[in-house]
């Protein structure tokens, strides 16, 4: 059963279009994330599916009601976190007090005005009036940017409490670690549309299989054509190589520098981050 | 409390705690009402008569163009608008809200001229308080959707400024209430008509409900509400 049905939705600013004739589902209970460099169109699919924003063609059907964490919400300077809640909460019907639950901690800093709020409690504050009313889909923009290290493992903590509870949350987010950690699946999206789209576990497993080599050595190996490598270029003193057969090429090199009767000084393996690959896929340089 | 409730007295806290605003409804005008009110009733004593209504349409017009719009800009032009979308809280309640908390707050601060001016400077009371205060009830709303449409329309807090002072110095200098607006020019005096200033102040110095002087109010504040709610309408629809 589908949280969220997006068909061929397209979106233009001016003359740019910045989505282009794009489809997806996202399951009921699961943890999606979009993906993509600043600027690739992120905020304007989750206002586009918000209703916050209107698109110029396709459709799109959400089955339950929605919370929304905005990626630069604000509140009047003046307004105190209890007053927040509860003026939000009367208007969604919604008793004020059950979101003050013990991860997000907001009863430390309830009599503080938005104002003086630093930005992690102004995340946990949006996403305190986000869950206001017990909503079936979550979305969550950023939903960690600006958070300390110990307020992030509780934000983790209560987003998967949340999926646990059946609740579909739908991110956007920079953090690979926080992506990896928390999402099903995840889609990176490039100039309009998706680049890639699959389980999280589905990039890592790629990522096994992309290793580079550095190899600090007395004579160019890559003077030959390498059967099990291909070299990159070269990083301070060291020859670079990007292979996905680990071994075959370490003693392809390893061989070919004997050879040579070139002295190996150093050999270094490095595996492709998580990081890297998300930037090859958004910007395909790989 | 219902929602609606419970905004407008979040927002007269909120206006209470903001400093343009406080500065706008009260601060201000009262200085200036103490500082004017000892002039104007040692030199021109007959002023006394009519000091209650030109100080409070002097601070009603301060608080209405220069304050009651701010918190208006502060939602519509900033990502506030888009919190309260998602919040579910209507667009409209916003107005609403700000609506009824700067009416709340102009009215004490013209019922604290009254009874300073009274008690202070000896100023002469309205003969027909009911009368007196329906008219400034009305002259109150009126300036509130003058301020409601400038902060609706103005993209930034510095062209509210400028806008805001476009509306306020005029009323002020052509109302009547500094000096007769028969002294002025009759072209001047044409603009000056424009203005509530000028209509509040007739229909506060008038001891009875007098359409003639009454009407232009509702006109003002009818012309407001239709500006107010297709400007909504476009928000909605952005």
């Amino acid at each position: 059963m589908f949280a969220i049905n997006v068909e061929s939705l397209s979106k233009r600013y001016s003359d740019d279009w910045v989505i282009k004739d794009l489809s997806f589902e996202i399951e009921r209970g699961e943890i999606f994330a979009l993906l993509g460099v600043n600027g690739a169109g992120k905020t304007t699919i989750l206002e586009c599916i918000e209703g916050l924003r209107s698109y110029e063609t396709g459709h799109i059907a959400i089955n339950g009601t929605i919370g929304v964490q905005l990626q630069s919400s604000t509140l009047p300077p003046h307004i105190t976190v209890t007053e927040a809640i509860t003026l939000f909460s009367k208007w969604r019907k919604s008793p004020p007090d059950i979101h003050d639950t013990a991860s997000l901690d907001l009863s430390s800093f309830r009599k503080k005005q938005y104002a003086s709020l630093s930005v992690g409690q102004k995340r946990k504050l949006h996403l305190a009036l986000s869950l206001i009313g017990d909503p079936d889909i979550l979305f969550l923009d950023e939903p960690t940017a600006g958070i300390d290290v110990e307020g992030r493992i509780a934000l983790h903590r209560e987003i998967r409490k949340l999926r646990d509870s059946g609740k579909t949350i739908v991110m956007a987010s920079h953090d690979m670690a926080e992506v990896e950690s928390l999402c099903d699946r995840i889609a990176i999206l490039r100039e309009g549309h998706f680049a890639f789209m699959g389980a999280a576990n589905d990039l890592t497993t790629e990522l096994q299989q992309d290793k580079k080599i550095f190899i600090k050595a007395n004579v160019d190996l890559h003077q030959l054509p390498c059967l099990h490598c291909r070299y990159i270029a070269n990083f301070q003193d060291y020859q670079v190589f990007q292979t996905s057969h680990l071994s075959d090429a370490l003693l392809e090199l390893l061989d070919r520098a004997q050879k040579a009767h070139s002295l190996v000084l150093d050999v270094r393996i490095e595996h492709a981050s998580l990081e890297q690959r998300f930037i090859d896929v958004s910007r395909d340089t790989h | 409390m219902n929602a609606l409730l419970f905004g407008i007295w979040i927002q007269w806290k909120l206006d209470l705690r903001n400093r343009n605003n406080l500065l706008t409804y009260y601060a201000v005008p009262l200085l200036f009402f103490l500082f004017m009110g000892g002039i104007f009733s040692s030199i021109l004593p007959d002023s006394k008569a009519t000091l209650i209504q030109s100080m409070v349409v002097f601070g009603v017009s301060m608080g209405a163009f220069l304050g009651t719009p701010a918190p208006l800009v502060d939602v519509f032009t900033t990502e506030i608008k888009k919190a309260y979308i998602i919040g579910g809280i209507p667009l409209w309640s916003v107005v609403v809200n700000n609506t009824l908390s700067a009416f709340i707050h102009l009215s004490l601060m013209a019922l604290i001229i009254l009874l300073g001016a009274a008690f202070i400077f000896g100023a002469t009371l309205p003969e027909n308080p009911s009368t007196f205060f329906a008219a400034q009830s009305l002259f109150i709303l009126a300036s509130i959707g003058v301020g409601t449409v400038l902060g609706l329309y103005s993209p930034d807090h510095t062209k509210l400024t400028l806008l805001s002072q476009m509306v306020f110095l005029p009323s002020i200098m052509l109302g009547g209430i500094m000096f007769p607006a028969s002294l002025l020019p009759s072209a001047l005096q044409t603009v000056g008509n424009v203005f509530p200033a000028t209509w509040g102040f007739i229909a506060t110095t008038t001891n009875s409900l007098d359409f003639n002087g009454l009407y232009p109010l509702l006109i003002c504040l009818f012309l407001s509400a239709i500006t107010v709610a297709i400007r909504l309408y476009q928000h909605s629809r952005a």
